[in-house]
């Protein structure tokens, strides 16, 4: 098979079509701000806007970088150019690529693997457009009319989700599962307690970015190691 | 005219298709090649139908999550907005409390005060200016960092799968970790038992979803039931979220 064609033709023109619908989706996104000073006339004081930005920025700002690099080690460049245009990356784009990942059976970080996550986020992408679509049209007024039980149950669909997917991508890596989630959960107990309130919004990204890289941490080490002991083993028979 | 005439009149209807087309347009482009790369990479129909339909399968409940959690949105800033805040860029999280930054700095309680024209102007402005860093630096960073990862692993292939798979397995602890440190911190911290309760049983649920997780797949592998293994996370996700629900 021609392995050149991923390096390239695919990848050129997936960074071209990346950068292209990025920084477009940028300048649309304004199209509603737009209409709304153009026809109605409405426009928000400045000073107000930048009181309202500042907040804002100093609550998210450091997302804006640091959930791009702690999940592209997962999503790849592709993934991340649509993962990041079309948001809910943790609750939908990251187990859509997974478990697509999963379904055709290739390993994440081959070529084959970003393919296979590129189609799994695509396919999660026109579903979730098209669920809001439908939503968005029928209105409040309908959704509201769903039972309360059904609205207090979907609380707990994302918990469910989580704790379903470590064990599924967990059970080929036990033992770095096991010690990541007891990590993990020492962690957030400190965050939670406010051990890290020093650092500014620490509570909102210092999670997901520091088990990221401990656990390719361990990874990297656990490879490395069973490398040198194969490498010790064939010497000896040798 | 009043300000949710407005919000939720043609003319927003309009400007906030464009957006929602253009997610939906990459979308459609990035499918339609990888799809022709996978051809020349050598994998087959199957394997990417499979990959597809596991996709779709998996989004939906995450999707109706996003809807319910839309129902604030449409209420406040109008169902045109809202559908275009979800459909691109942030999260459920993210856009209701940026909504409520914009109009706090004017004095208007999001949800509780009436909307007034320039209330709503503050809030769409803000959730639009606090979301674009996200697109802007990930945009300008992918190939980047691709290049970066490549010279970190010096073009080793089975490290960028380690690296890979063990990034997923950090992204999931600390996804659970979250939910379930949560009723500690509130019992050290005294928060007030219906917040703690609620807590307990984010912690069940995920407890729940993991363990039917693993039973299911042991199964699925023993018994080499390639339908269950298809099915077991929407099955997992359903009878933990009921089961927490009754309890």
């Amino acid at each position: 098979m021609n392995d050149s064609y991923y390096e390239t033709e695919y990848m050129p023109k997936a960074n071209r079509i990346g950068k292209i619908t990025g920084f477009l989706g940028v300048v649309l996104s304004f199209c509603p701000a737009i209409v709304l000073a153009v026809v109605y006339g409405i426009l928000p004081r400045p000073a107000a806007l930048l009181t309202a930005f500042i907040s804002g920025a100093s609550a998210f700002g450091v997302l804006w970088f640091v959930e791009p690099i702690s999940y592209f080690p997962v999503v790849g460049t592709t993934g991340t150019y649509m993962s990041f245009l079309s948001g809910n990356i943790s609750n939908m784009r990251i187990p859509c690529a997974s478990m697509a990942q999963a379904a055709a059976d290739v390993e994440p970080g081959t070529q084959k693997g970003s393919i296979i996550a590129t189609i799994g986020i695509a396919v999660s992408v026109v579903i979730n457009v098209s669920v809001l679509t439908i939503g968005a049209l029928l209105g409040a007024s309908v959704l509201e009319m769903l039972p309360d039980g059904v609205r207090s149950a979907l609380n707990y669909l994302l918990p469910a989700l989580y704790g379903a997917l470590l064990v599924q991508f967990g059970m080929k890596a036990n033992r770095q599962a096991i010690v990541m989630i007891l990590i993990a959960f020492a962690l957030y107990m400190c965050i939670g307690l406010g051990l890290f309130n020093f650092i500014p919004g620490a509570s909102n990204w210092l999670g997901t970015l520091s088990c990221v890289f401990i656990s390719i941490a361990i990874g990297v080490a656990t490879a490395k190691n069973a490398a040198k002991n194969a490498e010790a083993q064939s010497k000896e028979t040798k | 005219m009043d300000t949710m005439q407005i919000a939720n009149s043609l003319p927003m209807w309009i400007a906030c298709a464009f957006p929602v087309c253009l997610v939906i347009v990459q979308a459609v482009l990035f499918w339609r090649d990888a799809w022709k790369a996978g051809e020349h990479t050598g994998l087959t129909k199957t394997q990417m139908k499979r990959a597809a339909k596991s996709s779709a399968i998996t989004s939906i409940g995450p999707s109706i999550v996003v809807l319910s959690g839309m129902l604030s949105l449409l209420v406040t800033v109008g169902a045109p907005i809202g559908w275009m805040r979800l459909s691109m860029i942030g999260s459920v999280m993210f856009e209701s409390v940026a909504a409520g930054l914009g109009t706090s700095a004017i004095g208007v309680t999001l949800g509780t005060d009436t909307m007034t024209d320039e209330a709503l102007a503050m809030a769409l402005w803000t959730m639009i200016l606090c979301s674009i860093g996200w697109v802007i630096f990930a945009t300008i960073m992918a190939n980047r960092m691709d290049k970066l990862e490549k010279k970190v692993t010096r073009g080793s292939s089975a490290m960028l799968g380690v690296i890979a798979s063990s990034a997923i397995i950090g992204v999931f602890a600390s996804l659970m970790a979250n939910y379930l440190s949560k009723p500690f911190i509130n019992m050290i911290q005294k928060v007030s038992a219906a917040v703690t309760i609620n807590s307990w049983k984010s912690v069940l649920s995920s407890v729940l979803g993991a363990a039917i997780m693993f039973a299911l797949t042991k199964i699925a592998k023993k018994k080499g039931w390639h339908w269950l293994s298809e099915w077991s996370l929407t099955i997992t996700i359903l009878a933990a979220m009921i089961i927490t629900a009754l309890v």
